[in-house]
């Protein structure tokens, strides 16, 4: 009962966190005179990182779960190797002048379909062949991962330095590309993915007690955990295409979140991990934006201390 | 439940061979044989946590394979050696999850009433709300049972329930079997490797050997020495204590 | 006697062959060199003989450091790419690059070696102290902390304007490969060698501290020793080379396949093996959009993740024998 309370205490106190920084954001250091331009400018990077925490944080949880392990993150399935590659190859066989590249509509769009439809067939294929096997699923990824990351470095070698400039600026993640346009899509596209595997992501707390005990609760396993990693997979592709590559962030996301929620309902956890998200990007970013001066981007950070996070883990729980 | 031709083989290697035998309903049966003899995989693909190869298992006047997962779900419950949960579970939650097949996560008044009974008849009452992780591994091999009892399945298949457990607590676990079959009128099937704790708790045992059923009888017909020393090669003397036959081997 | 080492008089001969083969594919034709031509002579002795020199000690490098990391860890997905040794050695050489200016290749080969050690000893000692031994786990941790290594590897280049040089000295590649640029690669000989001799060792360190010191085998230091070789293999190809992903993982498994785990017997026909697949990698890159070539990189890439893949589910369809995890 005391953990109940608890839980209750750190949500609220979250939930406050998050309007706190969300007024800040907005509303720090703008110029009175000029306050309809800083809307138009911040409103849509802000929604931008919250639905970029919104889909990290849940799937971060989702993908721990159904590995079973706390210190892997949803940067196993390969989605950036995937982004990476795909624009690189729009940019060595297209050039950057090409609308993929100019319009940052028809490059979201582009993305997330290109991933997912990639995500879709690459997974489903590998489950089969494994027979469900998830673990042998993830280092499939992963060898993947490695194979398009080879084609990518092997075609950036030979892209022209000016091109290769403008990739690179799409490459690095920002959250300066995000207008509304983008937003609705993202939305529209986060609730299709809810609606179209919600008995799955339902099944989440069943699932985390095993293979066995879900069977003999009357649950298709095999069939609920590919399509939940399908479902992760859409989300960070989405988060990837709106965002660029923060791989690391789920992990600090989703580790925080079991920390300060003593709980095993997904519910709670994936919300908790969602506002943990819209605190630290809407922390860092205005960090960033208002110390640093925009000298450096959130992605470098995340990476860094989300690496130091990761080796921390393991070296306290052991791994387990 | 009545189990015909039952195989299974990985690779080359055959690890169940044509199995058949009825389980016989309202007993305690155990499984019993040397380690790799294919009891654990019978178990599994009885309960269809495994796939097998050929063969039927026949449930009800249905098969297994042609029963929807969730209605077996309320017919049989099966509780393998428990695997390692790192989760902020409380006991009361976990049983709670019994109740899964009937109500899914949102449990109904009926519900809670079934798990309260079950952590009172397996007497967790007092750890209730603890976390599972804080339990120690007998308290926690009862939290699964008691789990098991809310799920109020006519079948119980236990995988190796003593493994891990001091005597205590392994004997312990044996009397609830038998209780689950006396008191609640379950069928309970385990597979033991205590060949002891078969003969003085079970109603009739299954010997395996090699991928074989070598024997399926009464607890009298299975305790000879001949017997015993076809299933593990080794010289066995059987006595009667309270009237229950009880092997010794050096 | 011939027939214990027949399978390895095997290779050594298709690999000689192929060899020799291979000195004839380039833009410029060397066929006059049949006939005592001077010139030919001449674009052999500075370019198609160093590569090929190159393509060898690279292929029996990195299969061999993979197969010692494998022995040590006692783990068949673990190589230089799965254990961060060679994320480790492109950080140690960009910093290089960046630390000293006009920095020569010695510099780069020590800094990169440095690195890969550190990197490659800090990966071993979270996989000891980790509890959850699932054998798929220790490559996917060390993929992710290659991906961590890698992240500070993309800040430094990112701060310094490097990005596009740093995904240039990334690929693997032979073509820049001529005389006089690319002698570290023979610091590999003598390691083979020294690792030939130590082979037994690190079988006995692999099967664990306990029974290494029933053996007299300091553990300690003869992990140190095995892992110090395999870094340093590593280390002076990423510099001359560049990054050649899963040779190191895909070489030894396809020989334990067919030879077994005990590491002396299979040294020689690891090696061998390597040489041959990254020269038929080579080949195959120099001739597919002949007159330009594909890297290196970019072909083993392709070829041996398919093969890793084939590799995998073949294991996987092979059942494990279950073992019972004791006192647990």
């Amino acid at each position: 009962m005391v953990a109940k309370r608890k839980n209750r205490i750190s949500m609220l106190l979250l939930i406050l966190c998050s309007i706190g920084l969300v007024f800040t954001y907005l509303t720090i250091n703008v110029d009175p005179r000029f306050y309809d331009f800083a809307m138009m400018l911040r409103r849509p990077k802000m929604i931008g990182m919250i639905l970029a925490a919104f889909c990290i944080g849940t799937a971060s949880i989702a993908f721990q779960s159904v590995i079973n392990n706390y210190i892997v993150t949803p940067c196993l399935l390969g989605m950036n190797s995937l982004y990476i590659l795909t624009n690189t190859v729009v940019a060595f066989t297209l050039g950057t002048y090409h609308p993929m590249f100019m319009n940052a509509n028809v490059s979201f769009i582009t993305n997330v379909v290109i991933m997912s439809v990639a995500a879709t067939i690459i997974y489903g294929f590998m489950f089969r062949v494994t027979n469900y096997n998830v673990l042998y699923v993830l280092l499939s990824g992963t060898v993947m991962a490695t194979l398009f990351g080879s084609i990518s470095s092997s075609l950036m070698r030979m892209i022209d330095p000016n091109e290769y400039l403008t990739l690179q600026a799409n490459l690095i993640a920002g959250f300066n590309n995000v207008n509304s346009d983008i937003i609705v899509m993202a939305v529209a596209m986060i609730v299709a993915t809810i609606v179209l595997f919600y008995r799955d992501i339902k099944l989440l707390d069943v699932i985390t007690l095993g293979k066995n005990q879900a069977i003999n609760l009357g649950v298709d396993y095999d069939k609920t955990i590919s399509r939940i990693l399908l479902a992760v997979a859409i989300f960070i592709s989405i988060a990837t295409a709106l965002v660029g590559p923060i791989s690391f962030l789920g992990l600090i996301l989703a580790n925080v979140a079991r920390q300060m929620f003593l709980t095993f309902k997904h519910s709670y956890l994936m919300m908790g991990s969602f506002l943990v998200g819209v605190v630290i990007l809407l922390f860092g970013q205005t960090l960033i934006e208002h110390v640093f001066n925009f000298s450096t981007v959130i992605s470098v950070f995340i990476n860094l201390f989300g690496g130091g996070y990761f080796l921390y883990l393991i070296v306290k729980n052991k791994g387990a | 439940m009545v189990i015909r031709n039952l195989t299974k083989a990985y690779g080359d290697k055959v690890v169940v061979n044509n199995v058949s035998f009825e389980i016989p309903q309202g007993k305690v049966i155990s499984l019993i044989g040397p380690n790799g003899a294919g009891k654990s995989t019978v178990l599994n693909m009885v309960t269809r946590l495994t796939p097998r190869d050929s063969g039927e298992i026949e449930f009800f006047g249905k098969d297994i394979k042609d029963w929807k997962s969730k209605e077996l779900s309320k017919k049989l419950a099966i509780l393998t050696q428990i695997n390692h949960i790192q989760m902020k579970l409380t006991v009361k939650e976990l049983v709670g999850f019994g109740r899964f097949p009937y109500s899914g996560s949102r449990l109904t008044e009926h519900d809670h009433k079934k798990v309260a009974e079950a952590i009172k008849y397996m007497e967790l009452d007092e750890f209730e709300d603890r976390f599972i992780d804080q339990l120690s591994g007998g308290q926690r091999q009862r939290a699964y049972i008691a789990m098991v009892i809310a799920q109020d399945t006519d079948y119980v298949f236990l995988d190796e329930p003593t493994n891990n457990l001091d005597i205590y607590h392994a004997s312990n676990m044996m009397q609830i079997a038998r209780r689950l079959c006396d008191e609640l009128g379950k069928t309970v099937v385990l597979v033991l490797h205590e060949i002891n704790f078969a003969s003085t708790y079970s109603d009739y045992i299954g010997a395996f050997k090699d991928g074989y059923l070598r024997i399926f009888g009464t607890v009298e017909e299975v305790m000879t020495q001949e017997v015993l020393k076809d299933l593990y090669n080794v010289d066995f003397e059987i006595m009667e204590i309270n009237g229950k036959p009880i092997s010794i081997h050096y | 006697m011939i027939r214990k080492y027949r399978l390895a008089i095997i290779l050594a001969v298709i690999l000689f062959v192929l060899s020799f083969l291979s000195l004839f594919v380039g833009v410029l034709d060397i066929t006059p060199i049949l006939k005592g031509d001077f010139e030919a002579f001449e674009i052999v002795l500075i370019s198609r003989l160093p590569r090929l020199m190159a393509i060898i000690c690279t292929g029996v490098g990195m299969s061999i450091a993979g197969l010692i990391m494998q022995q040590l860890c006692m783990n068949k997905f673990v190589s230089p790419t799965t254990g961060a040794t060679i994320a480790s050695a492109q950080l140690g050489r960009l910093l290089a690059m960046l630390v000293f200016t006009g920095t020569t290749l010695a510099q780069q080969t020590l800094m990169s070696f440095a690195f890969a050690l550190l990197g490659t000893w800090i990966f071993v000692w979270l996989i000891q102290t980790i509890k959850f031994k699932d054998v798929i786990m220790v490559p996917l941790i060390g993929i992710m902390f290659s991906n961590v290594i890698g992240g500070v590897t993309s800040y430094f280049a990112y701060k310094y304007n490097m990005t596009q040089a740093l995904s240039a000295i990334l690929v693997g590649d032979f073509s820049l490969i001529i005389r006089g640029r690319y002698e570290i690669v023979y610091l590999i000989v003598p390691l083979v060698i020294i690792a030939y001799i130590y082979a037994n060792h690190f079988n006995i360190v692999g099967m664990g501290e306990n029974f290494a010191k029933n053996l007299g085998v300091n553990y300690n230091r003869m992990m140190f020793f095995g892992l110090s070789i395999a870094a340093l293999i590593t280390a002076s190809i990423v510099v001359i080379v560049g990054t050649i992903s899963y040779i190191g993982l895909i070489v030894p498994n396809i020989v334990s396949m067919f030879r077994g785990d005990k590491i002396q017997g299979s040294l020689v026909e690891v090696g061998l093996v390597g040489a041959i697949f990254v020269l038929i990698c080579d080949v195959i890159g120099r001739l597919i959009i002949f007159p330009y070539e594909l890297p290196i990189d970019l072909v083993a890439g392709v070829i041996g993740s398919i093969l890793f893949l084939g590799i995998m589910y073949r294991r996987l369809r092979v059942p494990k024998p279950k073992i019972r995890v004791e006192g647990r």
